[in-house]
């Protein structure tokens, strides 16, 4: 479904990801683990469009994406769920969920989906995205993801800033949404959790991918137990 | 008093139809457009040309929309095309300079052929009675489609999809392009709109007082003050601020002189910033 092959990427002092291959599979739960400044976020948001990818390139379902703008790439069946969120603070939760379907009319269906998967965002309709707390935020994010209708759903660790509760409840949604067929791909520190959701990974380190391997086969590599799983 | 209070109001609805134009094009873009009042002028010019070549008035006044939405797309497609390649600080500054240019040429050009050009619109017969005062035709007329105009802008952008778009720009690009939402597009479709803005503010302006050739610079400057005092990038602030400062701005030359009161609606809105920096209705960085 998603093909990345000889990916690099970075900001104008240089590049800080290189010769970044991986893939993910129709109906799949990938991750990429990698400490803080592995150039997880990089991949992602070039791979997304809204950085500049500086070589490589990126297939979605057969076609080339490597140079579409974030704002095309949505429409074709990625969405993205960044770290920082990126809500519209000064709407309501509503138009932030409408404005998940742009251009289209939201889908009384998938509204709600987004409302049975997340019943605090119903609660909250008429309240404004900025004076959520945190986990709600993460929420109404994954909600507005969900709006496009997505066959990708591409997060940047959904988990930050939360607390464990919370995170664990945003991984119970992935959960619910892969069993409806959602291919997910994710970026996480917060190991663990990601290990429980997902059939595959790859370990991101300085930019490059250093291991690769199924969730079983992860969680028994001895550098992933010391480095992700706080395991001695 | 109560003929001060409704003067005020009809030119503060004005003054806030006038700062939305140019409070829109700077939220969304950061291009704070000094030829503002400029395109105001021109239209206003098309408008009465058009009278003069024997076309109805309403005809004519579509026309002067039309042309001013045109003036928009003409800026958007050339002028900032380098200024769109900027960032931050860099692009409010090139901005500025670049319509500054735009409007000094125009300026120049309007005043070199057509000096003593000046549109005027008649309205009605007599005053109409309003709470007891005599009011103009012309002064109710202008009031009436200002606030229809309004209506009609609030509406936009609370309750269409396309509306609800552009207002996400001006709250997080990113998150913006995210849900597939194109800046540029958007930021076209609203220096069009400004442009349409501005004419329609000359048209109704005339109904009141003549509007001519020199007063771009005029238009562009109360527009300014207007749009800090509402806060960047906000309508409703731009509206709740233009009726305040047209209050504040008709009892003063009433009251004290003309002269002053340009001074004294500087005065109101260094006031404002200095309590709320970020306007009325403007959110802090």
């Amino acid at each position: 479904m998603l093909e990345v092959i000889g990916f690099a990427a970075g900001y104008e002092g240089g590049d800080v990801l290189e010769g970044i291959d991986f893939h993910v599979d129709e109906g799949e739960a990938v991750m990429i683990i990698g400490s803080n400044g592995a150039g997880k976020t990089t991949l992602f948001r070039s791979m997304i469009g809204l950085l500049a990818t500086s070589s490589g390139s990126v297939q979605f379902e057969g076609e080339d994406i490597t140079h579409l703008p974030a704002q095309r790439i949505v429409r074709l069946g990625i969405s993205f769920v960044p770290a920082e969120r990126h809500l519209f603070p000064r709407m309501t939760v509503q138009d932030n969920l409408a404005l998940g379907a742009y251009p289209n009319r939201p889908d009384g269906e998938t509204l709600d989906l987004v409302m049975r998967l997340f019943p605090r965002l119903a609660e909250r309709r008429r309240q404004h995205a900025g004076t959520m707390s945190g986990g709600e935020q993460q929420m109404l994010a994954m909600g507005r993801a969900l709006m496009a209708k997505p066959r990708l759903l591409v997060l940047d660790e959904p988990t930050t800033g939360l607390a464990p509760k919370l995170a664990a409840e945003a991984y119970e949604a992935l959960g619910t949404l892969r069993e409806r067929g959602l291919t997910v791909l994710v970026a996480e520190q917060q190991v663990p959790l990601a290990l429980a959701l997902c059939d595959r990974g790859y370990v991101l380190e300085n930019g490059f991918i250093r291991l690769q391997g199924t969730s079983t086969e992860l969680a028994r590599n001895p550098e992933v137990r010391q480095a992700y799983l706080g395991v001695v | 008093m109560i003929a001060n209070l409704l003067d005020g109001m009809v030119l503060g609805l004005q003054f806030g139809l006038l700062a939305a134009g140019l409070t829109l094009v700077y939220g969304l873009g950061g291009v704070l457009n000094l030829a503002y009042g400029q395109m105001a002028v021109i239209s206003a010019m098309v408008v009465l040309f058009t009278i003069d070549a024997g076309v109805p008035l309403i005809p004519a006044i579509i026309v002067g929309l039309i042309t001013g939405g045109l003036l928009g797309l003409i800026l958007d497609l050339t002028i900032l095309r380098p200024i769109y390649r900027r960032r931050g600080e860099a692009r409010v500054l090139l901005s500025l300079l670049l319509t500054l240019g735009v409007a000094f040429i125009v300026d120049g050009f309007l005043n070199w052929r057509y000096p003593l050009l000046g549109l005027s619109i008649r309205v009605g017969s007599g005053p109409i009675e309003l709470l007891g005062v005599r009011m103009p035709a012309g002064s109710i007329v202008a009031s009436a489609v200002t606030i229809v105009a309004l209506a009609a802008l609030l509406y936009f952008f609370r309750a269409t999809t396309m509306g609800r778009a552009v207002r996400s720009v001006i709250e997080d690009e990113e998150g913006a392009r995210l849900v597939g939402v194109d800046p540029g597009r958007m930021l076209r479709l609203i220096l069009i709109l400004s442009g349409v803005l501005a004419a329609l503010v000359a048209v109704t302006r005339s109904m009141v007082a003549p509007v001519n050739v020199t007063a771009g610079f005029g238009l562009t400057v109360n527009a300014l003050i207007v749009t800090v005092v509402g806060g960047l990038g906000s309508v409703t602030g731009a509206l709740l601020a233009g009726i305040i400062l047209g209050i504040i701005s008709t009892f003063a030359a009433a009251q004290i002189g003309t002269f002053l009161s340009l001074v004294i609606l500087l005065v109101a809105a260094a006031i404002t910033i200095l309590i709320r920096p970020a306007g009325l209705l403007g959110v802090a960085e």
